[in-house]
């Protein structure tokens, strides 16, 4: 899966790893969340937080019907308003990848994987 | 008057002069919002967050700081709206973390509970970006705290003077920081924002509490009481007295039991008519009470929840864009391919299905855009556009002729929203004139067209208008269209797929293309466009 594209110069192929590199870098930046988490819980029910080398872990880039979707896992901040944090994730995540890689992006899913008490 | 120390009383001034102060300016907020995402609302959700949390605190009883701001702080979190309303929630709740067990707070309480706000803003997030409201925060609270630590005796007057002073020095300073607002020529919204608050703040200290702008507040009070959820219906109506009403009928007395019920309320009456406007959660009460009175001219419930809703919707869509593209195009394939290709609206139509004006103009009214270029890839279309175009007369509409589809994605790519329209046309044209169309369909009757004898059910191959090659053979009819369409300097042929294709088929095409035509190159796009199974784009 890859972003094809071509110019007069020739062709351009983004993949997804560096597409999910650049959201995870995106969402490092995004008021409220404090960490990436993995897909899968573990046994215990807790999602493992993911060091920075790993935050494409976290990221999941998605062509459906040549449409693109991205789902990200991530960890919130204790005491802050959830449903605003992920609408401003999604709202910056569209703009910047759009605005970067000039390509639409379908959906930005978000899967809130944990909440942790920041002290 | 100095004074050192701030009673719960002037804390809640300070608050709703902030909130005030905030909401006189959040127009000019909204009109520096340029990062994380240009949508121009941080002004309006940073007023109604902190609005929502002053509402609260200034509604409690208590004159304990420290219950005042646990109040303040779970009201932001509750109401609060965007990044920027988000980030104003995490200060307050680290300012009422410094503060929760005084009455009353002195200046030096009062800067550390800033620096205490820095912290707990800064920890909500994983890589903070410098030039925001973040930095401005952080540089002001710390360097007032460092302030008041060394002075013996600091009235709060000078404390928030000089917070503001170094708050508005790194105000100025957030281009620096932050090259988007270098870029457009801004200072950062949510610094803005956060610096009106403290402004608000001293105003209150100095005696002046801010009040909100008459052009305000109608706006500022609907909008607080939907976040509150409360009087969420706007309910009017019109009753005509009845006789036996009228005599002992007193306005004041129908006021007086609407008003336990919402608020915003108006009662009015003329001779034997009253009107009567209320915001209230409970519509059915207000029109029992009403109804006891006489009978209803007029009814009007709505709801302010869902207005609003609408209303954000509406704003969202509202900002122009300087251009849009609408393109026909029949087959979802097509339609995604130039949706792809940046194009707005696609019309659903081609060969045997045109669309009319009509639909034209109803594509073209529900884009807002300056400039809007139309492609109608097919010369039965041209007509149509061209007369949305004349009817529409205060809206710049550009027909780019376009006969096919293949001639439609090219101009549609040569499209580049950084130059002007004249440019644009000039570029789009050129594109499309080098585009061959080649297509393949079935006859549906004897014909001879073009000096070409024509059997029902022959393959006819059609290069840009007109029927080049015949044949009972599909793959002959192909491979002589192409043959009559490709010359020496083509590079690209496209391959439009369309839902009557054949799998196997399709693959013997490809494979016979790049096995003949070496020196181009074969792009295969699934189109899913009915009437016409393979349509080639050269060029």
């Amino acid at each position: 899966m890859s972003i094809d594209k071509a110019t007069e110069f020739g062709n351009i192929k983004i993949s997804a790893e560096a597409i999910a590199t650049l959201a995870g870098g995106v969402v490092t930046e995004c008021y409220g969340v404090v960490g990436m988490a993995s897909q899968k819980l573990l046994k215990d029910g807790l999602a493992e937080l993911l060091g920075k080398e790993n935050y494409s872990k976290g990221i999941v880039v998605r062509e459906t019907n040549k449409q693109l979707e991205i789902d990200l896992y991530i960890i919130i901040g204790f005491g802050i308003k959830i449903s605003e944090v992920v609408l401003e994730v999604q709202k910056k995540v569209k703009y910047v990848l759009e605005k970067t890689l000039d390509t639409k992006f379908k959906s930005i899913n978000i899967y809130v994987q944990g909440v942790r008490v920041i002290s | 008057m100095s004074m050192n120390t701030i009673q719960g009383q002037l804390f809640k001034s300070m608050l709703v002069s902030g909130s005030n102060h905030l909401s006189n300016h959040h127009h000019e907020i909204d009109a520096l919002n340029v990062f994380p995402v240009p949508d121009g609302d941080t002004g309006t959700n940073m007023n109604l967050t902190f609005s929502a949390g002053v509402k609260e605190a200034s509604a409690l009883k208590s004159e304990h700081i420290g219950e005042i701001t646990k109040v303040l702080s779970k009201g932001l979190l509750m109401g609060a709206r965007g990044n920027s309303g988000v980030i104003l929630s995490q200060i307050f709740r680290g300012f009422f973390q410094s503060v929760e067990s005084k009455k009353e707070i002195s200046a030096l309480d009062f800067s550390e509970a800033f620096v205490k706000g820095t912290d707990i803003a800064y920890k909500a997030v994983m890589r903070p970006v410098e030039g925001t409201i973040l930095t401005v925060l952080r540089e002001s609270s710390k360097d007032t705290f460092e302030y008041v630590s060394k002075q013996h005796i600091v009235s709060i007057e000078d404390t928030l003077d000089f917070m503001i002073k170094r708050a508005k020095v790194s105000l100025e300073n957030t281009p620096n920081l932050l090259p988007i607002l270098k870029e457009v020529g801004v200072v950062d919204s949510g610094a803005a924002g956060y610096v009106a608050i403290l402004e608000g703040f001293k105003m209150a200290i100095e005696g002046n509490v801010a009040v909100l702008n008459e052009t305000n507040q109608e706006f500022e009070g609907v909008q607080s009481r939907i976040e509150n959820e409360e009087f969420g219906y706007c309910t009017e109506f019109i009753i005509k007295l009845s006789d036996t009403v009228i005599k002992n009928f007193s306005e004041s007395d129908l006021r007086d039991q609407l008003a336990r019920m919402g608020d915003s309320l108006v009662v009015v009456q003329d001779d034997d008519l009253v009107k009567v406007h209320v915001h209230t959660i409970r519509p059915g009460d207000a029109l029992n009470l009403g109804q006891r009175y006489g009978e209803f001219i007029k009814l009007k419930v709505e709801n302010m929840q869902e207005q609003h809703e609408h209303l954000s919707v509406i704003q969202a869509t509202q900002v122009k864009k300087k251009y849009a593209l609408i393109a026909v195009a029949a087959g979802d394939g097509i339609q995604a391919l130039f949706k792809e290709y940046r194009v707005d609206t696609v019309i659903s139509g081609g060969q045997t299905m045109n669309p009319s004006t009509e639909d034209f103009i109803s594509a073209i009214k529900q884009l807002n855009a300056e400039h809007i270029f139309i492609f109608p890839n097919n010369s039965n279309i041209i007509l149509a556009a061209q007369q949305a175009e004349s009817l529409l007369e205060d809206q710049d509409i550009r027909v780019i002729p376009t006969k096919t589809i293949p001639q439609g994605l090219s101009a549609c790519i040569m499209f580049n929203p950084e130059v002007d329209v004249k440019e644009n046309i000039h570029e789009m044209t050129e594109a499309y004139h080098h585009v061959k169309t080649g297509s393949v369909t079935i006859a549906i009757k004897d014909s001879s067209i073009d000096g070409l004898q024509i059997s029902e059910n022959d393959y006819m191959g059609i290069l840009d208008k007109h029927i080049v090659v015949n044949s009972p053979d599909k793959m002959k009819t192909i491979k002589d269209l192409l043959e009559k369409g490709v010359s020496e300097e083509d590079g690209l042929i496209t391959l439009i797929i369309g839902e009557d294709a054949i799998a196997s088929e399709t693959d013997e095409i490809v494979a016979y293309i790049e096995k003949t035509y070496k020196n181009c190159e074969l792009e295969i796009q699934m189109g899913n466009q009915p009437v016409y199974p393979y349509i080639f784009g050269i060029e």
